[in-house]
């Protein structure tokens, strides 16, 4: 299958002198869905930023279908675009009511007339069931809610490949089975997708595969059968340490 | 999982800024129930001059007065203009001129008739001369038998010691002249003509004209005293020249701008002459029954009323003193006033200021007029601070440094662009070198350059901003230049040692529009309000610079705001100076506040809208400012408050604004408490509104889950 997002190489060294990602290469297929596990500093949220320019990589490749896309002549708007993100902690747009917070890129980016940005954010807020909800301002949703108009606002714009920095961190447990909901079935239909995420249950179930960093490299990746049947120590630790706090 | 949502309405602003509005006009209105009208009667009495002929010219000294006019007639009076008699005709010629002084008269016709009158003993004497084809337009003595007469084509004449002389410059048309004493004399003419003698009208130099008369004619000229001279033109302009520190008067002359005009420098009538009572009160005559006095050297003309018609033309008025003078007109009009022609009360009596009723009553009217131009710099202040602040908070913020500039770009092109640069910052600067030079500064006084590059030549020259552009230019780009060229394609910061300390050492990482917005909002808010005031009315004057353009743009137009902005706005100097140094100021503090709210947005709001794909300024424009300007009502609201407090300042540029009035009105009646207890009452009835419809659009515009409001 025609690999979508190819990483090759990656290193990011923060401003402070902290090397976080030290050399990670991957590359995800078609309607592959990747997990990216991995404790808190191993560097997978700077690999899911990196791939999106949010953060620059220090050195290394990032190809979307083959196209290099962290040199300073890419078009970084047109790229971002293709890549759709969902932040830890939402960042719905505040002073905007969710079905404007969908309409924003569809207007302004991919030039829809206001009627037909319309319906395309009905349409995804339908697939994420907040349709009852369009009208209402962020500030009054649960954490949940918000989350899935998230996700509804990054599949707006249609991207060739999701990026999910730790989706279900911010939320209550009793929230996170509606947002996994939505992002499985998103999955299901075929979606490429990258996961960065602590919830271990949802990689082996939902991942075609999963990777496992620690300090800023790949440290074992595979089918998600490894996480039932892990092949390095350090794997092991770290699904044993988090099994010791569940 | 689901909660209630507040219910929100599409529009919330719609219903009760309306009633605010309603609320703010009608107390308005309330406050400007017009004072009552009062009775007047005119200064002047009309006195029998025997003749129905028109009279063009008087002169007076002491008790004795002459008054000249159509086919040679001459008045005589010798009890200060009560009783006239005339004289035996001395020729056809109409006598359009005169003058008087070293006890002696004199007067003249446009042909070359000229009679004299060397002291009050003697009698009139013929010493008319042959003018050939110029036309005679001024005369003046410059001793007691001598006089100097200037006509069309530069044609200038002096009578001495019985014979005349002919000192003609050509290329002119002189229309009149003065002389002070027997050396010092202006001639004036078409074309913003000024002339200038110091030798007794042998040689005359050219003086300049205010730029706005430089192609007007000057149709009359006073040279009073040592201090000062004035000069009309027919189109009912005055302009003033005074002595200043080192330079006499008669060298530098300087439009008048009547604040009793609204700051314009045209009266909007035909002027015929001035004459001049002592050093700031003169009176003008002028056609259409044209008589009006300033006590204040123009700020304040006042026009008259007369007790005859409006067709009557006023040619000539002499003044025997500060308060006795005659007027003389058409038709053989003459009138005289016993008090330099001021509108008198009827049933005279002097108003008690001491009781608050007739306090008020008087001064409402001018508090209301302040009030309106307060709110006029106010608001256009506001709206420029408002635009300057945004543009500066966003350059502030911008990310861009000179690294991702280069980056974008191959190396060879990043040094080509350095060299570029520093060659042309070179040459800016040695433009500069010579002028700089030419300062004549040492050591430290070199701090004071800017000033000295941008007006080399002091008030005389003019101001050449384009000198400071090259300084600003020439540094940035010959620095630019220098670190372009020396890229070698890292764009790393490099450690410095400096004094055994090492030092960050990183050009790389200028943001170069927050560099700009940076040297602006220091200036601006290290420097006092009231000397940005001065700077910018009296130094920069920027009002002849922006707003009298700008004025002429919309000349003609008679659309209801366009008329208001060009007659009430650009044509009133010291009101366009308000706006630019309320704006500019208020713009430098506006930044910081707005950009103090764009900082409290959470850094993910960016990534959020940068992710979907907007550009920076879109997100900046549709994400971040909207958010960030809701969050920084309050403290904008502060901003405001102060700008309508420091607004008070514009009095010192002479703008009528509230507290201007306040003085005028405590110098009418000595009421110092209750005239600034007014205006202090009127201030905070504009800064408690501005206040309150801050606070309602703050809880209009509050957005659910931003912020902590403390209500909600």
């Amino acid at each position: 299958m025609e690999s979508v997002l190819s990483i090759v190489d990656m290193h990011k060294m923060y401003a402070g002198g902290v090397h976080a990602v030290r050399g990670v290469s991957f590359d995800v297929k078609e309607g592959e869905s990747v997990a990216i596990i991995g404790s808190s500093g191993s560097g997978k949220s700077t690999v899911l930023r990196c791939i999106n320019r949010l953060i620059e990589p220090t050195e290394g490749e990032v190809m979307l279908r083959g196209e290099m896309i962290n040199t300073p002549n890419a078009d970084i708007n047109d790229v971002r675009s293709r890549i759709g993100m969902v932040f830890q902690s939402f960042e719905l747009f505040a002073h905007l009511r969710v079905i404007d917070n969908i309409t924003l890129g569809l207007r302004h980016v991919r030039k829809m007339s206001r009627k037909e940005a319309q319906a395309e954010a009905l349409e995804v807020l339908e697939k994420v069931d907040m349709l009852d909800r369009k009208d209402a301002f962020p500030g009054n949703l649960s954490g949940g809610q918000k989350q899935r108009v998230a996700i509804a606002r990054a599949l707006a714009m249609k991207p060739e490949v999701m990026l999910f920095d730790e989706p279900t961190s911010a939320l209550d447990p009793e929230l996170i089975g509606s947002v996994l909901k939505t992002i499985r079935g998103l999955a299901d239909e075929g979606m490429t997708m990258i996961v960065v995420t602590h919830e271990i249950g949802f990689a082996r179930d939902v991942a075609d595969r999963v990777i496992y960093m620690d300090k800023g490299v790949v440290a074992e990746s595979g089918e998600s059968s490894i996480i039932d049947n892990p092949q390095t120590e350090r794997l092991k630790k770290f699904l044993s340490s988090i099994s010791e706090e569940d | 999982m689901r909660e209630t949502a507040i219910s929100q309405t599409n529009s919330p602003f719609k219903h009760s800024i309306s009633r605010y509005f309603a609320i703010v006009l009608l107390s308005i209105l309330l406050v400007s129930v017009t004072a009552n009208a009062q009775e007047y009667r005119s200064g002047w009495d009309v006195v029998n001059s025997g003749v129905t002929s028109d009279l063009f010219s008087v002169e007076g000294e002491g008790e004795e007065i002459w008054a000249f006019g159509e086919n040679g007639i001459v008045l005589g009076s010798q009890n200060s203009g009560a009783t006239w008699t005339q004289m035996e005709s001395m020729g056809p010629s109409n006598l359009s001129m005169s003058d008087s002084g070293f006890g002696a008269f004199l007067a003249a016709g446009r042909d070359g008739t000229v009679i004299i009158k060397i002291d009050s003993g003697s009698q009139w004497e013929d010493i008319s001369f042959d003018a050939g084809e110029e036309d005679i337009r001024g005369v003046s003595l410059n001793g007691n038998s001598s006089v100097v007469i200037v006509g069309s084509n530069g044609s200038i004449w002096k009578y001495d010691s019985g014979s005349w002389s002919d000192y003609s410059i050509s290329g002119v048309d002189l229309l009149d002249v003065s002389f002070l004493d027997s050396e010092r004399g202006i001639a004036v003419g078409e074309e913003g003509a000024i002339l200038f003698s110091d030798d007794g009208g042998a040689t005359w130099d050219y003086r300049d004209a205010p730029s706005e008369a430089s192609s007007s004619r000057i149709i009359d000229v006073e040279f009073y005293s040592d201090i000062r001279a004035y000069a009309i033109t027919d189109m009912g302009e005055v302009m003033k020249s005074s002595r200043e520190i080192s330079t006499p008067v008669g060298f530098l002359w300087n439009m008048q701008y009547f604040e009793s005009e609204g700051g314009s420098s045209n009266l909007g009538v035909n002027l015929t002459s001035i004459e001049v009572a002592t050093t700031n009160k003169f009176l003008l005559s002028g056609t259409e029954g044209y008589l009006s006095m300033s006590k204040d050297g123009g700020n304040i003309v006042n026009r008259q009323m007369i007790p005859l018609d409006n067709l009557t033309a006023f040619n000539d008025i002499a003044m025997l003193d500060g308060f006795r003078g005659i007027a003389v007109g058409s038709n053989g009009s003459i009138l005289i006033t016993e008090r330099a022609g001021e509108d008198e009360q009827v049933g005279f009596e002097v108003r008690d200021f001491s009781e608050f009723g007739n306090f008020v009553d008087y001064s409402k009217g001018m508090l209301i007029d302040g009030l309106f131009a307060t709110l006029n710099i106010v608001l256009f202040g506001i709206f420029l601070g408002f635009f300057l602040g945004v543009t500066l908070s966003m350059m502030k913020t911008s990310p861009t440094t000179l690294k991702e500039v280069a980056q974008k770009r191959s190396l060879i092109l990043v040094r080509l662009f350095g060299a570029v640069s520093f060659i042309v910052g070179f040459m800016f600067l040695d433009h500069l070198i010579p002028i700089i030079e030419g300062l004549g500064l040492n050591g430290w006084e070199y701090i004071y350059a800017p000033i000295g590059i941008i007006n080399p030549g002091g008030i005389t020259g003019d101001l050449q901003f384009e000198n400071f552009a090259y300084l600003i230019l020439g540094v940035s780009l010959l620095l630019l230049g220098g670190l372009f060229i020396s890229a070698n394609g890292k764009y790393k910061k490099s450690e410095l040692e400096i004094f055994g300390r090492t030092v960050i050492w990183n050009p790389w990482g200028v943001r170069p529009l927050n560099f700009i917005a940076t040297i602006y909002t220091d200036i601006f808010r290290n420097t006092p309000l009231i000397v940005q005031f001065l700077f910018i009315h009296f130094g920069v004057q920027i009002g002849a610079l922006i707003g009298d353009p700008l004025a002429e743009m919309l000349d003609g137009s008679t659309g209801l705001i366009t008329s208001f902005l060009r007659d009430d706005v650009l044509s009133n100097r010291a009101c366009v100076s308000a706006i630019f140094a309320l704006g500019l100021n208020s713009g430098a503090y506006q930044c910081e506040t707005i950009r103090g709210a764009i900082a409290a947005i959470p850094s993910g709001q960016m990534e959020a809208g940068r992710s979907i794909g907007l550009n920076y300024m879109q997100t900046m424009r549709l994400v971040i400012m909207p958010q960030a300007i809701r969050i920084c009502i309050p403290p904008m609201g502060n901003e405001m408050v102060n700008l309508v407090l420091n607004s008070s300042l514009a009095m010192v540029i002479g703008y009528s604004e509230l507290t201007r009035k306040a003085k005028l009105i405590n110098a009418v009646t000595f009421q110092v408490f209750w005239s600034y207890g007014m205006v202090l009452i009127s201030y905070f009835i504009v800064t408690w509104t501005l206040a309150l419809i801050l606070r309602y659009l703050e809880n209009k515009t509050r957005i659910p889950g931003l912020g902590i409001s403390g209500g909600n």
